[in-house]
């Protein structure tokens, strides 16, 4: 890919084929890891029902499910905990927001994988309106965030010693992937 | 509130508008005016750019300022990017998760 231009109201940038279904492969995996164990905005088990005011008040009555622990270090990446030294605020913020979160994040994966599904695979330039720069930018972090915890990336010494790995070592690969995410997102900052 | 009012008239005293039930106000201990605060820590994945931009764009702050909020997340590993109560320090908390920010929530020191 060149780098993100901005044309009127829309930033372009052209991919090809092969960078359009890595991305979309990535945020495809993304969405599918916030998918799984997505807790219920109201109690389980409530029948289906088509009567808007029958869901509301289900919605309104109804206290949000506990969460289930996080146990993927992805998902604990993307979902930090808000209050690291108070366990029962960490569950009760969980539990109000985390649903929401995961929705929201899901959307904003959608829009990315609409944008690339739009360039026919590399026929076309991705062209991203204002509006959804956001959920781009925050689609490629969240697809950052991803690769860097299966990289294990803790700390600025660790991908350092990344840098250094031979070309045969099996993680190689995701590094150059990580490396490609790092400079589409700044290429899509400096064009904003 | 209504059964005190229905007390005193059994008691004979006379009260004016008995009837008028009033609406239960929150205990005020229940409002806690303890500001809290909303921390964003280092890591090493998100670019510079990008976490100058969520404080510009969330915040509405200056580039200036957003710049030296990123600076300081980066050179002392956090920083305090808003204060406020405990309810919208969620919000901000929520939506720098939102960003892909790691961040958490303390009360003011």
């Amino acid at each position: 890919m060149k780098k993100f231009k901005r044309r009127g109201r829309l930033l372009q940038c052209r991919f090809s084929e092969y960078e359009v279904k890595l991305l979309d492969s990535l945020v495809d995996q993304l969405s599918e890891l916030i998918r799984v164990g997505m807790p219920e905005p109201a109690a389980p088990g409530t029948p289906a029902t088509a009567d808007p005011f029958a869901l509301w008040e289900r919605d309104l009555t109804a206290e949000p499910a506990d969460p289930e622990p996080l146990e993927d270090p992805v998902l604990q990446r993307l979902f930090p905990n808000a209050y690291p030294h108070d366990p029962e605020a960490a569950h009760d913020f969980r539990r109000f927001t985390e649903h929401d979160q995961r929705t929201r994040k899901l959307a904003d994966a959608d829009v990315v994988r609409d944008h690339l599904a739009a360039t026919e695979g590399g026929r076309y330039p991705v062209q991203i309106d204002e509006t959804a720069t956001q959920a781009w930018l925050r689609t490629l972090t969240a697809v950052r965030l991803a690769v860097a915890t299966r990289l294990g990336v803790t700390d600025a010494d660790s991908l350092d010693e990344l840098a250094q790995l031979r070309d045969d070592d099996p993680r190689s690969y995701l590094l150059s992937v990580y490396e490609w995410l790092g400079y589409c997102q700044e290429s899509l900052l400096e064009a904003l | 509130m209504a059964p005190r009012a229905m007390a005193s008239e059994q008691e004979g005293g006379v009260t004016p508008a008995g009837g008028t039930a009033i609406a239960e106000r929150p205990a005020d201990a229940e409002l806690d005016h303890t500001p809290w605060v909303t921390i964003v820590w280092d890591d090493p994945v998100n670019l510079m750019s990008y976490v100058t931009h969520v404080f510009v764009t969330y915040f509405h702050y200056s580039r200036q300022k957003a710049e030296r909020l990123m600076l300081e997340v980066h050179n002392d590993g956090k920083a305090i990017v808003s204060s406020g109560g405990r309810e919208q320090m969620e919000r901000d908390c929520t939506a720098m998760h939102e960003f892909g920010l790691w961040a958490t929530l303390d009360r003011a020191e």
